[in-house]
């Protein structure tokens, strides 16, 4: 009796799990397919580049973006390249003569496009048409940054990145946002907890690491492998931006709090100043960048904008940084022809350079050429009465941008260890009177200079 | 599961072929009793564990499910995911079916409370008098409007019956009085009240305290009433504690067609309620309005700051007329709201427009001047590009032709320094003395209301020595101050193509709105071709003052000029009249005219050095300062100049009146 009762349990348990798994085959099935944007990632070898994926995934893109009115150029750094390599030929290219898939069928994970937020009209439908093409996509929003350096200011969120992708392949929408300072913006993608992590490969994009800005490009339309794209219409320029694009935000929140503290100038004296300075540092951006050269917010116009997100009032001066390598021995006359009279020059090319330009109203635009060594970098400051030579010396560091008063303009990245190689760590607390040769924490005495040389090293106007 | 077994009653199908299945392969391993024995316990575990995780990953799939069906659109279920948080799930488990109500009515307290929560209560001294009424969905129990009626005062009755009639049938209302709620609830009203079944409401006495719930259209499901004795005291207070059978969501909802629109309009209609048709069910009003476009849009990248507080009613009106105007770009409009107020917010959304919210700063008419710095300061960040800003308040009608109007005098803010502004408002522009809607003024007074700013002259002048906080300084009174203003003017048109609607304000109340704005004329015309819009330009509008001064007829200046016949009864004529007006400031005697012409008499607008132009019975009538004017040179040396002289003291007009 025990051994049939315990046959029929036998048998009854495998009826019942041959019935369960039938139920999780099933089950299994709908679960996958109400998923499927994760399928991406794990289907392997998706025979890249062999049946053009890429470029049918684009072309339906663009089918989307052109039918919408999205108004999205393309950025991707692979095409473009191979675009500036082939320009000319592009250029030449009668439509339709695709023979051969050349660029958009290239092996690579993503398509990156931008996306110019200020001109798109109808932002609303145009999720739900592309999931009705097939697209799967995500959408990455945040808060604006453009509303950070307003008290209390908090608006809808923005959208920072678009990922959508079909039969593999996805494509990359960078959106763009203006700013104040004739930029383009766009901002850095991270995944908030309820994104899909598996979506795709995150780590592989090439834009979205940080933020970024770009100069707004002006755009011309090609055609490449029998699609109508827009491209900058300088790519090369475009790409050269790339790698130098990271942005950093002006640090709106701690700057308030500054403000509470020790509160705003609001003196007619400490307006003025601040709108003479805002105007040369202007000025000073458009010459140099007419010349190509690069330079950086320094010593106390770096710690203004880091500190306060302005100019500090009592400073009295602009401070600039130039690598010396950018040097230009056009910078003196450039900035003479621009209405900035040369004040004085102290060292040479080869050591410790340092100029001064004369704006209005008594505001002083200081340049000082940064030297690098192998494990730190420095700047050479000269006393004009005694001949006496100063070092200023710095971590290394790197250039990001920023926006300060309404411009583009680049700071070190490692910011804090450059204002603290500068300041110390009471760069927080305001000082009014302040001696170069003494005050700050990194100067050295660096000798004095050969009296036979100060004809050329210190030269005053 | 440990104690699962087989029942006896059901013979399992196919058992006994799964059986002979497994005998033939017993029998292979009979021979090896343990090891038979082993695979037996073995397949047994197997099978049981097979069982439990599979019973567990159905339950699994099935929760999955359920809930992706509960989200209609999985994909956007960030949204979502706001949405749902506003709908409190009542008490965990499940949709309660019943929420417990207590509505308290006093003379210096009422109170409302919801299954415990208290969504209203009002205490405060002075404040709050009159019926309070509050609309509950009657699917979710969620607050869906909030409003109180002075029904003290004139009108507000009017205002009552207005709200209650667009409240959509099926949802619970809520009233209860603070104080003194009979003096002017007149029979429209209270025949309302007694259409919604109740009972002491239409019999509603002098002092008398009142609570009801009831459903509009359907059953009371509450009423408590206390008499006041006598004239000097109050009712007692009440207490009406009831329960409200909620309905299905099916119900609660109306079934419009799938569209973006219509989820937009979904969204807000299960959250708000005393907006009228555009949650009816059957024929809703549209939310999108596509006007013409403009041909020649010079205004079209120009972006509008909509400045809103708390009055989502006024922001919904102001925004369904702004829609509507000819050259508008939605994607251009910014509505900044003082406050984290929600539905305001939810009107926003409804028109699919962007919204910011702003912590308040300071008090009164502070908190509204910082408000406009920070938007003012946003919108010039979020639209670099923008050299202009359109500024409008939330209380303004837009005329149809307000972008035309401004796309056609745009150009002149770029062209000439000498002007502050562009402002659709014209502060003397009434019925009774605005006329030519093709015609343009410049004045030295910024009449704010509808305006356009020069981004230079915010960001390089005002912004910078923008009132800060601590000052109680009302930002536009600030703006035409002498050091801000700097002798530059404003161009306005003759008939305003902004209308001021609002009667609740910072400064404003119904009687001050009856007396200044009611009668204010609003252009209705589509596409007004404005005339000559050049001679607005500075040394060109001297000209044309010259040319129309030479050619008014003087009038007869020993009338009384606040005789309605001082200006004949002719059509389309020129009359000039000469004023006293001694020195720049001296406005004695204009001020007199203005309070007889029945304009803004509160302070001096609408003069440009010393001139005033209007409109009197269909002809232009000028009016000159002498000898303060540079115009006075036009007076004929025969005329006297006219003087009125000030009525004796008894000072009582409100001081700086508002424009916000």
């Amino acid at each position: 009796m025990s051994r049939i009762n315990k046959n029929v349990i036998l048998a009854l348990l495998t009826l019942t799990s041959s019935a369960f798994l039938l139920f999780q085959l099933y089950y299994y099935k709908h679960y996958l397919s109400a998923k499927n944007g994760a399928g991406l990632s794990k289907s392997k070898g998706s025979r890249i580049g062999f049946d053009g994926t890429q470029w049918r995934t684009v072309k339906k893109f663009i089918m989307l973006t052109s039918s919408q009115n999205v108004p999205v150029f393309l950025i991707d750094p692979l095409i473009l390249e191979l675009i500036n390599k082939n320009f000319e030929q592009v250029k030449n290219a009668s439509h339709g003569s695709a023979s051969e898939c050349k660029f958009f069928c290239v092996p690579r994970d993503f398509t990156a496009f931008a996306l110019q937020y200020h001109l798109w009209k109808n932002e609303e439908g145009w999720f739900r048409i592309a999931e009705n093409m097939g697209f799967q996509c995500l959408k990455i929003e945040s808060k604006d940054p453009r509303l950070d350096g307003i008290d209390s200011l908090s608006g809808t969120e923005i959208p920072l990145h678009y990922i959508c992708t079909l039969a593999s392949h996805a494509v990359h929408l960078v959106v763009f946002h203006e700013r104040s300072g004739n930029y383009l913006w766009h901002g850095h993608l991270r995944l908030k907890g309820h994104i899909d992590r598996k979506f795709v490969p995150f780590r592989k994009l090439q834009f979205g690491r940080y933020p970024g800005a770009f100069d707004r490009p002006e755009l011309q339309q090609i055609t490449i492998d029998g699609l109508e794209v827009l491209i900058p219409k300088d790519p090369m320029h475009f790409l050269e931006e790339i790698p130098h694009s990271r942005f950093i935000e002006c640090r709106y929140k701690e700057a308030r709090a500054f403000f509470q503290q020790y509160l705003d100038d609001n003196t007619v004296e400490a307006m003025a100043f601040r709108k003479n300075a805002k105007e040369l540092l202007q000025l000073a951006a458009k010459t140099l960048k007419k010349l190509g050269v690069r330079f950086w917010l320094s010593s106390g116009t770096c710690l203004g904008w880091y500190r306060q997100c302005g100019i500090i009032p009592y400073s009295k001066d602009v401070d600039l940084g130039i690598f010396i390598q950018d040097y230009k021995s056009d910078i003196i006359s450039a900035f003479q022809d621009a209405g900035l009279p040369l004040k004085h020059k102290f060292g040479k090319v080869e050591d410790s350079l340092e100029l001064s330009f004369q704006g209005k109203d008594d505001v002083k635009l200081d340049i000082f050429f940064f030297y690098e060594e192998t494990d730190h970098m420095w700047n050479g400051g000269t006393q004009a009465k005694t001949g006496k030579k100063f070092k200023y010396l710095f971590p290394k560091f790197t250039l990001c941008w920023t926006e300060f008063v309404d411009m583009k303009v680049r700071v070190p990245c490692e910011t804090i260890e450059y204002i603290e190689a500068n300041y110390g760590k009471t760069w927080k607390v305001p000082v009014r009177t302040w001696d170069w040769k003494r005050s700050p924490h990194n100067v050295q005495p660096n000798g004095v200079w050969p009296v036979s040389e100060w004809d050329e090293v210190i030269q005053l106007y | 599961m440990d104690d699962w077994k087989p029942s006896p009653l059901i013979k399992p199908f196919g058992a006994r072929k799964k059986r002979s299945w497994y005998l033939t392969w017993k029998y292979k391993l009979t021979n090896q009793r343990a090891l038979r024995r082993f695979c037996q316990t073995g397949a047994v575990l197997f099978l049981l564990v097979t069982v439990i995780v599979n019973i567990k990953l159905i339950l699994d799939t099935r929760r999955a499910i359920s809930e992706a069906n509960e989200d209609p659109e999985p994909e956007k279920d960030y949204d979502e995911a706001l949405g749902r948080l506003e709908s409190p799930r009542r008490r965990g488990s499940g949709p309660r079916r019943v929420l417990d109500v207590e509505v308290y009515s006093s003379r210096s307290k009422v109170y409302v409370a919801v299954d415990g929560t208290t969504v209203l209560e009002d205490e405060a001294r002075e404040q709050g008098r009159g019926i309070h009424v509050i609309v509950l969905n009657q699917a979710t129990g969620h607050v869906m409007a909030k409003r109180v009626f002075d029904t003290y005062s004139p009108h507000e009755d009017e205002a009552m019956v207005l709200f209650l009639n667009m409240v959509a049938p099926g949802r619970v209302l809520i009233c209860t009085v603070k104080d003194e709620g009979s003096f002017h609830l007149k029979d429209t009203a209270k025949a309302l009240l007694r259409s919604l079944g109740s009972q002491a409401g239409p019999a509603l006495g002098w002092r008398d305290t009142w609570a009801f719930v009831g459903r509009k259209g359907g059953p009371v499901l509450g009423e408590k009433h206390s008499k006041s004795p006598a004239l000097s005291s109050w009712g007692d207070p009440v207490l009406l504690k009831t329960d409200v059978p909620l309905s299905s969501a099916e119900e609660a909802e109306c079934h419009w067609a799938d569209t973006e629109l219509n989820r937009r309009r979904h969204r807000f209609c299960s959250k708000v309620e005393g907006y009228g048709s555009v949650c009816s069910c059957k024929d809703p009003t549209p939310i999108e309005f596509s006007p013409d476009p403009l041909p020649d849009n010079k205004v079209f990248n120009v972006p509008v700051a909509v400045i809103a507080g708390n009055r989502p009613n006024y922001l919904y009106r102001m925004l369904r007329s702004l829609l509507s105007a000819q050259g508008v770009s939605p994607q251009m409009i910014t509505v900044f709201i003082d406050g984290y107020y929600e539905e305001p917010m939810d009107v926003v959304a409804l028109f699919g427009l962007r919204g910011i919210q702003h912590t308040p700063i300071s008090i009164k008419n502070a908190r509204v001047s910082q408000h406009y710095k920070a938007s003012l300061t946003a919108t010039f960040n979020l639209f670099p590009e923008a050299k202009f800003a359109v500024v409008l308040e939330e209380d303004l009608d837009i005329a149809v032709d307000f972008f035309s109007f401004l796309s056609q005098s745009i150009h002149l803010l770029e062209e000439d320094d000498s002007l502050y502004c562009i402002s659709a408002w014209n502060d003397q522009g009434y019925e009774h003395t605005a006329e030519d809607p093709a015609l343009l003024y410049r004045v030295e007074t910024m009449p704010g209301l509808g305006w356009v700013l020069r981004k230079s002259l915010y960001k390089e002048e005002l912004e910078p020595k923008w009132p800060t906080p601590e000052k109680l300084w009302d930002w536009d009174m600030w703006m035409r101050m002498p050091e801000q203003r700097r002798g530059r003017e404003c161009i306005i048109p003759d008939i305003s193509r902004s209308y001021h609607f609002g009667i609740v304000g910072l400064n404003m109340n119904g009687y001050f709105h009856e007396a200044y704005f009611k009668k204010h004329k609003f252009n209705t015309v589509p596409g007004v071709q404005l005339r000559n819009v050049d001679s607005l330009k500075k040394e060109a509008y001297e000209v044309e003052v010259h040319r129309l001064l030479s050619e008014a007829e003087v009038l007869d200046h020993s009338k009384n000029p606040c005789e309605d016949s001082f200006l004949p009864d002719t059509e389309g004529h020129t009359y000039v009249a000469f004023i006293r007006m001694e020195k720049d400031d001296d406005f004695t005697s204009w001020t007199q005219l203005a309070k007889c012409l029945h304009i803004w008499d509160l302070d001096v607008r609408g003069n440009h050095r010393g001139l005033w132009r209007l409109f009197r019975k269909r002809n232009h009538f000028l009016v000159v300062g002498v000898p303060a004017s540079p115009y006075s040179m036009k007076k004929p040396p025969s005329i006297t100049p006219i003087f009125l002289e000030p009525p004796p003291k008894e000072e009582g007009a409100p001081g700086a009146a508002e424009q916000t």
